[in-house]
């Protein structure tokens, strides 16, 4: 039998485009749905050997070795040798969610300098990390859980994000009761009390539910706990005058904790006093110890910073290296007898601190959501017995009630270069008033009593018990 | 076909005979035997490890079978003047080749046949795992890999039509790693806003005429499972046609270049 070449070469050309048709119209779109591993650059990092196995169908193996690898980083304090293992690692096998979470917990915590504040410009990339994981294993809360944490405790701001995490973790079959119970935190600190109450409420009938079936003690100190989150919240939200307004009546001319508003009297002054060293010094009249007031000292053109802070999840790209060349400094200042002195010394850690923009803004900012439940008892959740005669403001932060005010310095200042090597630079705020009070006792705190002097004139409930 | 059926037959029995790939299966075999004690690697993942582990080799071992096994059919016969004795009798070229290659597909799904059975008593046993509703779902990816691996065949038969074994090697695993690969690049690459029109429709036409290996690769559910997937069983069934169809253009283009080919 004779071949017939022609109708042979139109059947194969046929079959091309019927295979090409079927691969790029059906095929590679449910691929891309069902197996893609979404991370084609795995090559960047790997050695040739290490590539040519991952290629070869083993790259959970990889995975698993390289993240052994990165064990012994950890171990000799090699930081830095970890990112790109993390990243390897997570592209390799995107379902090792222990390396997610461990990856963002050290991007976002352990780039510290020598007076161990981190380094901010490292949270977008932690915050994309976390995002990317929960991405790539949606069916676990635990990314949902580690990303809205990052939001909650370390950025310590912009709870709305927090609570958007950690609803999505909730969505999750196999979240744990305990981890259930910090939403609720979260909606107090987002300013939604109700929702928080709620939260507590639906978290009691489901430990009830469980204690039908199991009377362990995991299960009935979960029961216990929720009563006690319960408890102490409706005592609080009585005490900060939340029941009448939420019940749709008045507070009926009751003077709660937070009224009248009390005025905390910020006022802050800079020295530069050695190239890249800073004194901070502050007023603040709160007597219980528990302030701390957020200080930036940053690039004045630094991408995509905000007031008192940073758009921090404005990318959802890993980028590994921060802005090298843009400084970031962020630090608590720790408020004790009513006052804040502190030197901030940034010469130990030029990488860190590279100083090369021309002019630099240094914010104050305080935001009483972040404030510790002593310190709320009298700001209220949201502000609402919290004042600064000069420094309030309520457009910084949409809808709440903050602290905020900045200063400018140039690169010369901070580096007391040129005109400045010889003096010394020094801004304030316009009602800094000099006082003796910051050389004396700045070791011991005093702890205010039930007989302490009013501070706010105004406040009768400050007034000494005789 | 009673013809294709002898000649394939005899292929089956060559196989089987070749120690060169004996050997490459006993080695596949001994690393999915050891897999389980590679689980230190990793604290929680231990089936997950196992079951990747296991997987790649079983792929990579069918690629070392399927590559081995074909470039030598038609060149060996060739040398050996053994392909004289056959095309004198009423044997067709086209029936010779295809017989080859049915029985080198043969030959191939009775060595990955035998890799998942090893699979399935390593996994059970180091797993406690007996139930065969939970096995199951593990021999999907060994038989897509049998489609790939046939798909390998082809791609190397047609090769073998007019290289020489050694060239065919590099050739053949030069297409399959980027047939593997290319899919992932391919998404970056149309995905990507910063790369412009010309190179993703230069992509496109690669992804195109490429044969995608890629799309054989099922093992990422099966390594993680609890992902919910679209379509599954018609992905299989359309993606089986795929390598059908594909595996068609490399049989014709085989025996086009074979007719013309002085033996």
């Amino acid at each position: 039998m004779k071949i017939n070449r022609q109708a042979l070469i139109g059947s194969a050309l046929g079959l091309l485009v019927v295979q090409g048709a079927l691969s790029q119209n059906f095929i590679f779109p449910l691929w891309k749905k069902n197996y893609s591993t979404d991370k084609p650059n795995i090559g960047a990092g790997l050695a040739p050997d290490q590539l040519l196995v991952a290629l070869a169908g083993f790259r959970e193996m990889i995975a698993g070795i390289l993240w052994v690898r990165a064990d012994s980083f950890f171990d000799s304090g090699n930081y830095d040798a970890i990112l790109p293992v993390i990243r390897l690692v997570t592209m390799l096998d995107p379902k090792q969610i222990d390396v997610y979470a461990t990856g963002m917990w050290h991007i976002a915590y352990n780039f510290t300098d020598e007076e161990s504040r981190s380094d901010r410009r490292y949270i977008p990339t932690a915050l994309a990390l976390g995002g990317e994981g929960a991405r790539q294993n949606p069916e676990t809360y635990e990314l949902f859980f580690e990303t809205g944490w990052l939001w909650y405790h370390k950025i310590d701001d912009d709870f709305g994000k927090a609570v958007k995490w950690w609803e999505q973790a909730q969505q999750r079959k196999d979240i744990l009761p305990a981890r259930q119970n910090i939403l609720a935190m979260a909606y107090q600190r987002n300013g939604e009390i109700e929702k928080g109450l709620n939260m507590y409420y639906s978290q009691l009938d489901r430990a009830n539910e469980v204690m039908k079936a199991q009377t362990d003690f995991g299960a009935r100190q979960q029961r216990d706990t929720t009563e006690n989150n319960i408890d102490t919240m409706l005592v609080r939200m009585s005490q900060r005058g939340l029941m009448g307004p939420m019940s749709g009546t008045t507070n009926m001319g009751v003077n709660y904790d937070t009224q009248p508003p009390f005025d905390v009297g910020f006022s802050a002054q800079v020295t530069v006093i050695q190239p890249r060293v800073i004194r901070v010094r502050c007023t603040w009249n709160v007597r219980p110890v528990g302030t701390r007031i957020r200080m930036v000292l940053r690039d004045a053109d630094y991408p995509n910073a905000v007031a008192g802070g940073m758009n921090w999840d404005f990318s959802n790209d890993v980028q590994l290296d921060p802005p090298r060349d843009k400084t970031f400094m962020q630090d608590q200042l720790f408020v004790r007898n009513q006052r804040v002195e502190r030197k901030i010394d940034m010469s130990r850690d030029p990488t860190m601190y590279p100083f090369t923009a021309e002019r630099y803004i240094v914010e104050f900012y305080y935001n009483p959501r972040s404030a510790p439940p002593h310190i709320q008892d009298k700001f209220g959740w949201n502000g609402e017995g919290f004042t600064d005669k000069n420094f309030i403001n309520k457009t910084v932060r949409p809808g709440q009630t903050v602290m905020y005010t900045s200063l400018e310095l140039t690169r010369d200042q901070i580096l007391k270069l040129g005109d400045w090597r010889d003096r010394t630079p020094l801004i304030q705020t316009k009602n800094f008033r000099e006082s003796d009070k910051f050389r004396r006792d700045q070791e011991s705190i005093k702890i205010p009593g039930l007989r302490t002097a009013p501070v706010n004139p105004g406040d009768q409930r400050t007034q000494p018990l005789r | 076909m009673k013809i294709i059926l002898s000649i394939a037959s005899t292929t089956v029995g060559e196989a089987v005979r070749r120690k060169v790939l004996l050997v490459i299966l006993l080695i596949g075999l001994l690393f999915v035997v050891v897999a389980p004690a590679l689980n230190i690697l990793t604290a929680r993942q231990e089936r997950t490890v196992l079951i990747g582990l296991t997987l790649g080799v079983i792929q990579l071992t069918a690629a070392l079978i399927a590559i081995m096994l074909t470039v030598y059919m038609v060149p060996n016969e060739i040398e050996r003047r053994t392909i004289y004795t056959i095309l004198c009798k009423p044997v067709q070229r086209w029936q010779f080749l295809v017989g080859k290659y049915l029985g080198a597909v043969a030959a191939l799904g009775m060595m990955i046949g035998f890799m998942t059975i090893v699979l399935l008593i390593t996994f059970s046993v180091s797993q406690r795992e007996f139930d065969p509703t939970k096995l199951a779902p593990l021999v999907k990816g060994p038989l897509m890999n049998f489609f790939q691996m046939s798909l390998l065949s082809a791609v190397a038969l047609m090769f073998s039509t007019f290289v020489s074994p050694l060239v065919n090697i590099f050739l053949s695993s030069g297409i399959y790693m980027l047939g593997t690969l290319f899919s992932p690049l391919f998404q970056t690459l149309v995905e990507s806003p910063s790369v412009n029109t010309v190179t993703k429709l230069f992509a496109r036409i690669i992804h195109w005429i490429l044969p995608n290996f890629a799309n054989f690769n099922v093992q990422n559910p099966l390594i993680n499972p609890g992902q919910q997937l679209v379509n599954e069983q018609l992905y299989y069934i359309t993606t089986i046609g795929y390598a059908f169809f594909y595996i068609g253009i490399l049989l014709v283009t085989a025996v086009l270049i074979f007719d013309q080919r002085e033996v």
